[in-house]
């Protein structure tokens, strides 16, 4: 497999990722990748992680007006208090500190509205945390509500799907969004009912579906304050395969003891049905 | 001592009292010192706590520096302080706290999701094998580099590399990602 004459190390593989070659070296390593395509594979992954990571941080190497202060700070609190006894007042400090922080942050964004400059970074910044804690949490509130509700025999919702089109009025009104309920009969799963939730601590709304067989599934709703596209996820927990995205306003969550591939065209379906009612207003 | 590509950078002019030449010496490090106290937590508020402890540190060491790269040697403060913290949290398990402090990267353009993925991601490697690969691939260290940082053999800076890499691949496989398709 390998030749002897040409072999390349792994440490060879992770200087050539990080760029520590020369020239000569990183074409004999890029002539065995060619005739090594999982390796190649492999360090694709890596440079591409390495690009991610970057990414990530890179908006912190910067300084804040709060730096000074933070080198004053650290000067003066190790006067009194030497070196070691640190760790014991370690949370106070840390509280304090944070309080601090706070404070400071509070004075630069008061500043920064005056002069308009902060305020456009520190609002997307804090949608950017709610966005995520809402992504990270759907499915498992998905999850947790098909589980409590697809078990029940008599109580799985509260409006039956023969009373489809006030279902649909009562939860779009409670969600404050448009909401049309999507018909899933081309992959042979019919409307149950649906019901009024909380997600993220606000009115959300749950459709239920069953086929002939009795297998259940549900469609779950909930308000996204940020205003963000991702793609498709799935998460799965137990047994329970839940697909999520958030589109702008609403996040969406299906959810399901079915096989992944029938779930994933159950959540396409959603999709495109949501997409289109939302596209025409109804 | 090897230079790292963008270490040693504690200036060279020469006009103020050495005393506070340390100290904007120091304040200059402060956004490289930042991002690498935020890459080794798991949260802005952590990576603000860690940046403080390790500033004090330096400050109250400054005897005994060496004075060559000041970079480096704040570096190494830094990942002994991250690793201490590391350990620290694992026997003493908080909440998390995620009061957000305006720190975050401004850059948020992309998807919030792929984001918090990857983070979750780093959080599970060890807070050594996060060192060497942060060090390595934010901070642009050569591997010589963070071997004295941390005092280890290189032969453990390219395990730990190794290891951090392909855990976090592991982590990150596409496999539970599948792209929206547009009906339009």
């Amino acid at each position: 497999m390998t030749e002897d004459f040409n072999t390349v190390s792994e440490d060879d593989l992770h200087a050539y990722v990080d760029g520590f070659l020369t020239p000569r070296e990183r074409q004999r390593v890029e002539q065995w990748l060619e005739r090594n395509p999982a390796r190649a594979e492999e360090v694709r992954q890596w440079q591409a992680q390495a690009v991610d990571l970057r990414a990530l941080f890179a908006g912190y190497a910067r300084s804040d007006a709060r730096d000074r202060a933070l080198l004053l700070s650290s000067s003066h609190s190790d006067l009194p208090q030497p070196n070691p006894g640190r760790n014991n007042g370690k949370d106070t400090g840390s509280a304090i500190r944070r309080l601090r922080a706070i404070a400071a942050g509070l004075a630069l964004f008061a500043a920064g509205g005056l002069t308009g400059l902060y305020a456009p970074a520190l609002l997307s910044a804090d949608r950017g945390g709610r966005a995520i804690e809402t992504a990270d949490s759907l499915p498992r509130q998905a999850q947790s509500a098909f589980l409590v509700y697809a078990s029940e025999v008599r109580h799985a919702v509260e409006v039956g799907a023969d009373e489809q089109s006030h279902l649909a009025n009562w939860l779009g009104k409670r969600l404050d969004h448009p909401l049309s309920i999507p018909d899933l009969s081309s992959l042979g799963f019919s409307l149950v009912g649906g019901r009024l939730l909380p997600v993220n601590g606000k009115a959300g709304a749950m459709f239920m579906y069953e086929d002939g067989t009795g297998r259940r599934l549900t469609v779950l709703l909930g308000r996204n304050d940020d205003n963000r596209e991702t793609s498709f996820r799935i998460d799965s927990a137990d047994g329970v395969e839940t697909f999520y995205w958030i589109d702008g306003p609403i996040g969406y969550a299906v959810t399901g003891e079915v096989p992944r591939n029938l779930l994933q065209q159950v959540a396409d379906e959603c999709y495109r049905q949501f997409d289109k009612s939302e596209a025409t207003g109804s | 001592m090897s230079q790292s590509r963008n270490g040693g950078n504690a200036d060279a002019g020469g006009d103020p009292p050495a005393s506070d030449r340390f100290e904007e010496d120091v304040l200059a490090l402060v956004p490289a010192l930042r991002r690498y106290a935020r890459s080794l937590v798991r949260s802005d508020p952590d990576g603000e706590d860690l940046l403080q402890d390790c500033v004090e540190k330096v400050l109250a060491r400054r005897a005994q520096w060496r004075g060559v790269n000041l970079r480096a040697w704040a570096f190494t403060i830094m990942t002994n302080l991250g690793r201490n913290r590391h350990r620290y949290l694992a026997m003493h398990p908080q909440v998390a706290l995620d009061e957000d402090l305006g720190l975050e990267a401004e850059n948020r353009e992309s998807d919030p999701l792929e984001r918090s993925r990857l983070e979750r991601a780093l959080n599970g490697l060890s807070s050594e094998n996060r060192s060497v690969l942060m060090l390595v691939v934010i901070e642009g260290y050569r591997y010589q580099d963070v071997a004295e940082m941390m005092a280890i053999p290189i032969g453990t800076v390219m395990s730990r590399l190794s290891r951090a890499r392909r855990q976090l691949a592991e982590a990150m496989k596409d496999d539970n990602v599948i792209s929206m398709r547009r009906p339009k």
